[in-house]
């Protein structure tokens, strides 16, 4: 590909993420109207190319009158925050654990090692949901569960980052003017397995938005009259039959910011290897 | 004179790489007699392997063929469609590669490999499908026990990671000769054997290639083994051939300085070794000039001009500005 | 593989399932609510009622004790009584599993029949415009809300063009006697044709929603295996041999390249599981998926229980057979 695409390529999803935080951030300033605001006089209001559409609500309304456009720029909020939060949260756990397991080994790798491949033994959905069943829909529990199943990849990929780092002659080198093993964990090998995690961690934070949005559809995140764009594809299922852009917009949104994280990122691991 | 089998004619390959347009092969003229066998020799990098993928019309992107002629047998190869190519390919020249571990696929059998051969150009098999493939099971047999691989029968249903290094060699061979081709190009056939081995794969070529009226090309970089299997050598150099002859002649007399240095440097017990100096120029951006110019001993302000192939006595060839002087 | 190595990974996977188990006994113990009082609501029931059925219940031992009763019913499994169904979990667990793997057979039949010939043609053309969109369905196909995307197939294929039904398994009019439970199945043991036709278009978008991620991981692992293929000696020496086009993809190329694909194919297999709660909603298919997810709504509890760990232990079992599969058709491992 040639070097301008490659540029054109980074250019554009770096914007449109860019563009996402700031409608989060910027959320109460640029949406024209209150995302919980109903008036059921707009109700199911079509968007504003097709009759009956206003320019004042351009994506049109769902079934309680509400704004979708509002809606769904509150909703980045959602989907930034826990997608940042969960895989941060994640990684942190994920890495302290992963460096243990790798660096000290013996029994506190076989200790991380059997927790990682209890919990990779659940397909993701269901443990987060047989989490939730537990501790009920919400914003914050759905975080939790999420995090929980999530800190196993950094986890080992950081693992498998040490126990290759432990063998190199830094190390050997640190080994040998008497640091101690916290020390060199931290201070040596930490900083050179950075890499991978960072790269693996854009990834997640695209599939823990996806999946955020899966659970929020089925009911069991994001409570209302909170707009989360699962949520509001979940409120529009009734209606696809006559209002089908209750569903499908929320769903653009998802799409275009997932997809851009994921060329991002794809973008600069390519970047790495040039 | 009789008709050259093979014919190249100024042929010229290029690869387009992200620093440029490399011509791995500049201007190669040489050409191969029926029954006669060529020693192709040169270091890696010479052009001689692209040379003869080019001649089995095998050169694939980002390679390119550029210029010049093929003939085989009198025919124009450039001018071929995919399926003439494909009926030649096996048929009329045929080629073992390397390293016969990795020519031959893993997940077939050696039977299937040799067999999908005589089936894809089965002119002279019977009729009938079931009638062909016992046909082509029988020349299969027969084939491995002419390469000379015990118990042809039961191996034939055997992969190729359960042959020895030197078996598999056999059996690449086998599988290339089992169409009886007019043209044999072996590329590197002792490479990745020991030794012991090599001179055993060497005289079974040898061998066969009388028994069959053959003519072999055989691509190397070790002087050594051209000098006691072929009638004549070409000798190549970035690209180029700088020189050819019959075998004896040029070994006894080497014109090209290069020629000289690699005989010089072959290992001989009691004399020390002694490698030409400098090192192989980089394909990309050559001059017009001379190319072993930077490591010629016997350099002349003539060298910096374009130097081409002069004919000489003997059915030799020669590369170089000296070659007036020797004619 | 030695009969040793295979012990071993087998013990490895004890304590794992082990693990798993607790795991689910831990959430289960942990829900707020006590389950007699749920079984006995709207009943008026006195407490020394309630206290009597969780005695009756096993709820009054100490922990240890029922997680040791957990196990010794669920490998005999029991799972106690659904409470909104009134029946024994198992059984109704058992209704509803053919239709949850006829829906992932059907969406790994799809991912396999899509992915594969594309990822030959990508490889094959490489760099072409089939690459080019090929790499680039794959990218959408990881990025795509699963069940956003099933909306839109039947907001499109269902709704505008009315082509295929909107949800469910089968019109009730179009059932075949229920012989294996599988509706494929029953439809060409009864030799009708309609109800062969009539499943298939129910299938169709379902299956096709959840396996399209799949079809997208398995395209770019079957391009570049296929690449790496293309590029070994033994393929230049198929053609040294003037064999045709065909036979040397065909034969020659598809055979090795396929290993990765299969391998990889076996490891996501475990992925439908997670994603056909999602995809069974959405199209109101009667499976498995949908009823864990209404069954939390409902707290019924003990049902979610066995069925999380129906799949945890499916997918502890499948990823082994997976990886034992990568081990025996890896052909390094068999020289």
């Amino acid at each position: 590909m040639s070097g301008i695409a490659v540029l054109g390529r980074i250019r554009l999803s770096y914007l449109v993420v860019a563009v996402f935080v700031a409608m989060a951030v910027l959320a109460p300033i640029i949406a024209p109207h209150d995302p919980a605001d109903s008036d059921l006089f707009r109700r199911l209001q079509p968007p504003f190319w097709m009759a009956g559409g206003e320019a004042g609500f351009p994506l049109g309304c769902d079934a309680l009158g509400r704004d979708i456009l509002s809606r769904i720029i509150f909703g980045t909020r959602i989907s930034i925050l826990v997608g940042v939060v969960v895989v941060s949260a994640a990684t942190v756990i994920g890495v302290l654990a992963g460096l243990a397991a790798g660096y000290l080994r013996g029994w506190v790798d076989v200790v991380v090692s059997w927790m990682t491949d209890v919990l990779l033994g659940f397909p993701y959905l269901i443990f987060a949901i047989g989490l939730m069943a537990m501790m009920g829909p919400g914003l914050l529990n759905m975080v939790f569960a999420l995090a929980y199943k999530e800190w196993v990849v950094p986890c080992r990929v950081v693992r498998g980052e040490t126990l290759a780092a432990r063998e190199t002659e830094y190390v050997e080198a640190a080994r040998a003017l008497g640091a101690s093993r916290r020390f060199i964990m931290l201070r040596e090998v930490l900083p050179n397995i950075l890499a991978p995690v960072l790269a693996v961690a854009t990834i997640r934070v695209a599939q823990v938005i996806i999946l955020e949005a899966s659970l929020s559809f089925l009911g069991l995140g994001v409570q209302p009259p909170t707009a989360s764009w699962g949520s509001m594809i979940a409120d529009g299922r009734g209606y696809i039959l006559d209002a089908w852009w209750v569903s499908t917009f929320p769903g653009v949104a998802i799409l275009l910011l997932v997809l851009a994280i994921n060329l991002a990122g794809q973008v600069r691991r390519r970047d790495d290897h040039g | 004179m009789a008709d050259p089998l093979l014919e190249v004619n100024d042929l010229r390959v290029g690869f387009a790489t992200a620093r440029g347009m490399v011509r791995a092969v500049d201007g190669v003229s040489l050409h191969v007699m029926p029954g006669e066998s060529l020693g192709v020799v040169g270091e890696s990098g010479s052009g001689k392997s692209v040379t003869f993928a080019a001649v089995m019309g095998l050169v694939k992107p980002p390679g390119r063929v550029e210029g010049g002629s093929i003939r085989f047998a009198g025919r124009e190869l450039a001018a071929l469609t995919p399926a003439q190519w494909r009926a030649l390919r096996g048929r009329s020249i045929a080629m073992t590669l390397q390293d016969a571990l990795t020519a031959l696929n893993p997940a077939l059998t050696v039977g299937t490999q040799i067999i999908e051969v005589l089936l894809a150009h089965a002119e002279d098999l019977p009729a009938g499908w079931r009638a062909r493939r016992s046909a082509a099971r029988a020349c299969a047999i027969e084939a491995l026990r002419l390469v000379g691989i015990p118990d042809p029968v039961g191996r034939l249903d055997e992969y190729p990671h359960q042959f020895s290094g030197g078996m598999r060699q056999r059996v690449m061979i086998a599988i290339a000769l089992s169409c009886r081709p007019r043209l044999l190009i072996a590329d590197e056939p002792t490479t990745a054997l020991d030794v012991t081995v090599q001179a055993q794969v060497l005289d079974l070529i040898g061998d066969l290639r009388r028994e069959l009226g053959m003519s072999l090309v055989l691509v190397t970089h070790d002087l050594g083994v051209v000098a006691e299997h072929c009638d004549r050598v070409a000798v190549m150099y970035a690209g180029q051939v700088v020189e050819t002859g019959p075998t004896q002649a040029v070994i006894a007399t080497p014109h090209h300085p290069y020629t000289q240095g690699l005989l010089r440097s072959i290992p001989e017990p009691g004399r020390e070794i002694r490698p030409i100096e400098g090192q192989v120029p980089e394909l990309l951006g050559l001059g017009a000039q001379c190319r072993f110019l930077p490591r010629c001993a016997v350099a002349q302000p003539l060298c910096e001009l374009p130097v081409h192939m002069d004919v000489l006595p003997g059915g030799r060839a020669l590369r170089c500005v000296r070659a007036r002087g020797l004619a | 593989m030695s009969p040793a190595a295979l012990l071993t990974r087998l013990l490895h996977l004890i304590p794992v399932l082990l693990g798993v188990t607790v795991v689910v006994f831990l959430m289960m113990a942990a829900t707020p609510g006590d389950p007699a009082e749920v079984m006995l609501a709207g009943q008026q029931a006195t407490p020394a009622q309630v206290a009597a059925l969780r005695h009756d219940m096993g709820l009054d031992r100490p922990p240890l004790e029922r997680f040791g009763l957990f196990v010794g019913h669920a490998v005999r499994g029991q799972f106690g009584q659904s409470l909104f169904h009134r029946r024994p979990v198992a059984q109704v667990i058992a209704e509803r599993l053919p239709a949850t793997i006829e829906l992932s057979l059907a969406a790994l039949v799809f991912a396999l029949v899509v992915a594969i010939p594309l990822g030959v043609l990508a490889a094959v053309k490489r760099g072409g415009w089939l690459d080019r969109a090929a790499t680039f369905g794959t990218l959408l196909g990881v990025s795509l809300p699963g069940f956003w995307f099933g909306i839109l197939l039947l907001i499109g294929f269902a709704v505008q063009w009315r082509l295929l039904p909107v949800s469910g398994e089968i019109d009730y009019d179009a059932q075949p006697p229920g012989v294996t439970g599988f509706l494929l199945v029953d439809s060409v043991l009864a030799g009708r044709l309609d109800s062969l036709l009539n499943t298939l278009a129910h299938l169709a978008l379902p299956a096709i929603t959840l396996g399209l991620p799949m079809a997208a991981i398995l395209m770019r692992v079957t391009r570049s295996s296929m690449l790496d293929v293309l590029r070994q000696d033994y393929i230049t020496f198929a053609e040294a041999k003037g064999l045709s086009r065909g036979r040397v993809l065909l034969v020659h190329a598809l055979k090795n390249a396929l290993l990765p694909t299969v391998t990889v194919a076996a490891l996501e297999t475990g992925a439908l599981l997670g994603g056909n709660m999602v995809v069974e909603t959405v199209f109101g298919w009667p499976g498995l998926g949908r009823l864990v997810v209404e069954s939390i709504f409902v707290r019924n509890y003990p049902l979610v229980q066995a069925a999380v760990l129906l799949y945890a232990v499916t997918f502890v079992l499948l990823n082994f057979c997976a990886d034992l599969l990568y081990t025996i058709l890896n052909p390094r491992v068999r020289m």
